[in-house]
């Protein structure tokens, strides 16, 4: 059966959507529910000297008011903020005197109502014990480690620099910026059927159950993670958040349901966000234009605590045919919350700085910047000498070229002015991102009234996971899509996995369509003859059984059996993008228009054209919308988003919505996209490669190159504002 | 017309609650099925502190309540009627999720008190599906795929139908104008614009 190409439907839960039915996690009614309010801590760091929760108690409806003493027994576990699984990493506020980060809860108040718990929040009085600290990674206090925590070299790159034509030597720097997904992390805690279920828009419900339940001392079937739609993730909820257990142990001690949504302007202290970053990049070229080396040196901010890797270097060596390469990442630890995984978290800030240093290198050689990077394609990874899996980059960038219309690029910047005056700058960048995997365990029951239900590992956070596993199942069963039941995001429904780095899709796709085809097979087996093209679950009827349901565990290519035992203990086991015959990546070209107001210096981008190779697209609808999504954070980025940390007080100043500002249906102009819409058969059997994150990287570039094409100003800081181009 | 404080006033106030809640759930039974406040059943709430009596029309229903003082609009339907559909985004107003109609303009429910909801007919994503299936704006949504984790969805379709009512849907430049209230962090805004223009020349303009 041969999958089939560009399918556009409706995204399977749009119409609950439209309807406000959709239930997220602060959503979920309880009886007798309980609410919560955290107490942020007013210093950056130090002891906590005494608690008065006396006039918190004596607000009418506050039920207890919970601080560091009542939950010691709470273990500091690799599940913790912070740890991403590394043992001695991590860290749980509340479970001692000491303070680590501005913000963090030192106080939980319940509370009968919401308005009885922020009253009580607010009259806890806390007394500290101040210790110095570093707020940001220029501070004097700040810690560089001393050995890179990754590097990448081949080939002699420093001797290439010494034949080169033309050198480019520049440092790019990228802020610290936040998720803000709109749904507020919240957490709500209930006892149900004898479990305690931890309802928490997440990408990985198995933290909800395994990984509390070891920082809680009880045994992981103890707890269920429920998660069936989360608000947007973009790898902030990828794991317990700081609140999580204070929350699941607040109501295991009052023996109620316990809900807290935390407020925004906590959640810029306590959550993850994309780490300030540093990036020096050297390019030789020959005459030609051909790459003989690159070097690329990354900083980056962490906590002091956080097991949060720096991976900058993974990808710019496998975007074009390098002939050496070396690349170094070093970290600078400061006291602030644990920094984390937000969308394409390194490939983002990486692409940014090496495609608009690519940029600086055409302007010196005097190439256009399309043909310089087709020059340089390559179909070999020139790190490991390995093939790609599949790459169709060369056709992203011309047939994109074609669609934007790159002939109206000019080599002198400022060149293109508007009927009204208006500078316009078109710009190019490339992105990739791996094309990682992860096991699935799937359950796939069919009845013979047509009803069809799917339970499986893989989390729905907008990216459209459901429509993806419903594209499958539709086209290999035929089934209507009014009648499907997916079940994902629930430990209490099948082992989740963490789903983020864009392993969704080429996980829950080819998990689904195994599923779909054994079902076929048994199908089958019971009528005695070849399937026909009536639709199955008239065919399972005249079988006169009620229903046929099959169960499939799929492993990641390269992955044994064990990888399901590690699934199913809540344990992530991720694939790529290196695999035993090839590295697997998808791979994206954008192009920008953008008009800059002569007299302001407004910068509006008007154009946005992007082409994908993700491998086979499964829903083109749900498709165009995420690369949409991807290249409306790309312009967040260019222009709008960073936080203003504060060097005196320690936290962010901007920690709201309308001052940490991010794209607003004005600030976006057209978006058109299109994809390469070639499986990769290679990586699995639905041919899928991975869309959410390849979609933003290299948008911010993009931008940056236009806003030079129209201004002749080169920028090497993001967000780039009015004030720089004056 | 706030009740004075202390634990005697507490106990009647939970009293008249609890009777308020009754009240709520008769008017409810005669309503067609919007889903949710069905689902969640109305819960009479311990409110605490100083309350207001508030009684206004939802949906069209008729609700009346003794409510704490310091409420929201948003928190009321929320956490007191089981309407979860408006969603709780800043509490700022600054994103626009919980976007709801009061005597059919738009407001912020979070920055709205509930008190001031008194006497006035409050409209919800909950309450614009027609018994003939979705409102056009619902429909124009899933056609252009307005939306991803579906989370801002209620507010964005909330803001798109008063944005047309109030003739400022003639042109995508204003409708992109008059919809950046409501912020979609999955980046839908294409989609979004182009449902409007679906769906514009079906609303009728008030």
């Amino acid at each position: 059966m041969t999958p089939s190409r560009n399918a556009d439907r409706p995204r399977i839960d749009a119409h609950e959507k439209v309807l406000g039915r959709a239930l997220y996690a602060a959503d979920q009614p309880f009886p007798g529910l309980l609410h919560a309010m955290t107490v942020p801590a007013t210093i950056a760091k130090g002891q906590i000297l005494s608690i008065d929760t006396a006039a918190a108690v004596a607000v009418p409806g506050v039920v207890r008011v919970f601080t560091h003493g009542d939950f010691a027994q709470i273990r500091t576990t690799p599940a913790a903020r912070g740890a991403y699984g590394q043992p001695g990493k991590g860290y749980q506020p509340m479970i001692g005197p000491q303070v680590r980060h501005r913000g963090e809860p030192v106080a939980l108040v319940v509370a009968e109502t919401l308005e009885a718990a922020v009253e009580g929040a607010e009259a806890v009085t806390v007394r500290y014990a101040e210790e110095p600290f570093s707020a940001e990674m220029d501070d004097s206090l700040a810690t560089p480690e001393p050995e890179p925590v990754s590097q990448q070299a081949s080939g002699d790159a420093e001797a290439a620099f010494a034949n080169a034509a033309h050198i480019v030597d520049v440092e790019y720097r990228h802020p610290q910026q936040h998720h803000n997904p709109i749904e507020l992390i919240s957490t709500t805690a209930a006892f149900e059927d004898g479990t305690l279920r931890i309802y928490e828009g997440t990408q990985s419900a198995a933290a909800f159950a395994g990984g509390l339940a070891g920082m809680m001392g009880m045994e992981p079937q103890a707890l269920r993670g429920v998660s069936p739609y989360t608000g947007g993730g973009f790898g902030q909820k990828n794991g317990v958040q700081e609140q999580s257990v204070l929350v699941a142990s607040a109501a295991l001690l009052l023996r109620r349901p316990v809900k807290l949504v935390m407020p925004r302007g906590q959640l810029f202290h306590t959550a993850s966000y994309r780490p300030h970053s540093r990036h020096r990049v050297r390019l030789a070229a020959d005459g030609d234009g051909r790459l003989l080396a690159g070097i690329y040196e990354t900083v980056q901010q962490n906590s002091r605590y956080d097991g949060f890797a720096s991976d900058h270097g993974a990808n710019p060596p496998r975007l074009y045919g390098y002939g050496a390469w070396l690349g170094r990442e070093r970290i600078v630890r400061v006291d602030t919350q644990t920094p984390g995984h937000q969308r394409a978290p390194h490939e983002h800030p990486a692409s940014y700085a090496t495609e608009c240093a690519i940029d600086e290198l055409a302007g010196a050689l005097g190439m256009d910047p399309v043909a310089l990077r087709l020059a340089n394609d390559t179909q070999r990874d020139p790190l490991t000498g390995k093939p790609f899996s599949s790459r169709h980059l060369a056709a992203c960038l011309t047939r994109g070229a074609a669609l934007f219309g790159w002939d109206r690029w000019t080599s002198e910047p400022g060149a293109l002015v508007a009927a009204n005056g208006d500078r316009i700058g078109l710009g190019v960048a490339c992105g990739s991102y791996k094309a990682a995997m992860t096991p699935s365990v799937t359950t796939l029951r069919l009845s013979a009234n047509g009803q069809c239900r799917i339970a499986t590992s893989g989390h729905e956070m907008g990216q459209g996971l459901r429509s993806v596993i419903a594209a499958e199942l539709i086209e290999v069963l035929g089934v209507d899509p009014g009648k499907l039941d997916i079940r994902i995001g629930d430990t209490g429904h099948a082992p989740q996995h963490l789903t983020a780095g864009s392993w969704g899709a080429g996980s829950a796709a080819p998990a689904a369509r195994a599923a779909a085809l054994k079902l076929r097979e048994e199908l089958a087996q019971l009528t005695g003859a070849a399937l026909t093209d009536e639709p199955v679950h008239a065919q399972l009827a005249r079988t006169r059984r009620p229903f046929l349901e099959v169960s499939v565990d799929t492993l990641p290519l390269g992955k044994d059996r064990q990888a399901i035992e590690q699934l199913r203990r809540g344990m992530p086991v991720v694939t790529g993008p290196e695999y035993p015959d090839f590295l697997a990546f998808s791979w994206i070209a954008h192009f920008a228009e953008v008009h800059v107001e002569p007299s302001t210096r407004r910068v509006r981008v008007r154009r946005v054209v992007s082409v994908a190779d993700c491998g086979r697209v499964m829903n083109r609808r749900t498709a165009e919308s995420q690369v949409r999504g991807g290249v409306v954070w790309g312009i967040g980025a260019a222009l709008r988003e960073t936080a203003e940390s504060d060097p005196r007080f320690g936290g962010v100043l901007n920690n709201d919505l309308a001052e940490y500002v991010v794209p607003v249906n004005a600030d976006i102009g057209a978006i058109d996209v299109d994809f390469i819409d070639e499986p990769d058969n290679r990586l699995n059997i639905s041919g899928v490669k991975g869309l959410g994150e390849v979609a933003m990287v290299g948008a911010a570039a993009a931008i940056v190159n236009a806003v030079h094409h129209a201004t002749g100003k080169r920028i090497r800081h993001l967000p780039i504002r009015i004030e720089d181009l004056l | 017309m706030p009740n004075s404080q202390g634990k005697h006033r507490l106990e009647t106030t939970r009293r008249r609650v609890l009777k308020a809640g009754t009240i709520i759930s008769l008017s409810g039974a005669m309503l067609p099925t919007t889903g949710l406040a069905q689902q969640a059943g109305p819960q009479p709430s311990p409110e605490n502190g100083v309350t207001v009596p508030v009684s206004f029309r939802v949906n069209g229903r008729p609700a009346a309540l003794d409510i704490d003082a310091r409420a929201s609009l948003l928190d009321l339907l929320r956490e007191r009627l089981g309407l979860v559909g408006a969603k709780k985004g800043c509490d700022h107003g600054q994103c626009g999720a919980c976007t709801v109609h009061m005597n059919g303009r738009r407001i912020a429910s979070c920055l709205t008190m509930a008190a001031k909801a008194h006497g006035r007919d409050v409209t919800t994503i909950e309450g614009i599906a027609g018994a003939d299936g979705l409102h056009p704006m619902q429909q124009a949504f899933i056609d252009h795929d307005a939306l991803q984790c579906g989370y801002c969805t209620p507010g964005q379709i909330m803001a798109a139908i008063a944005c047309v009512k109030e003739g400022h849907a003639t042109t995508p430049e204003q409708i992109k104008e008059y919809m950046s209230g409501n912020i979609c962090r999955c980046g839908a805004y294409v989609g979004i614009v182009a449902a409007i223009e679906q769906a514009a020349p079906q609303i009728e303009r008030s």
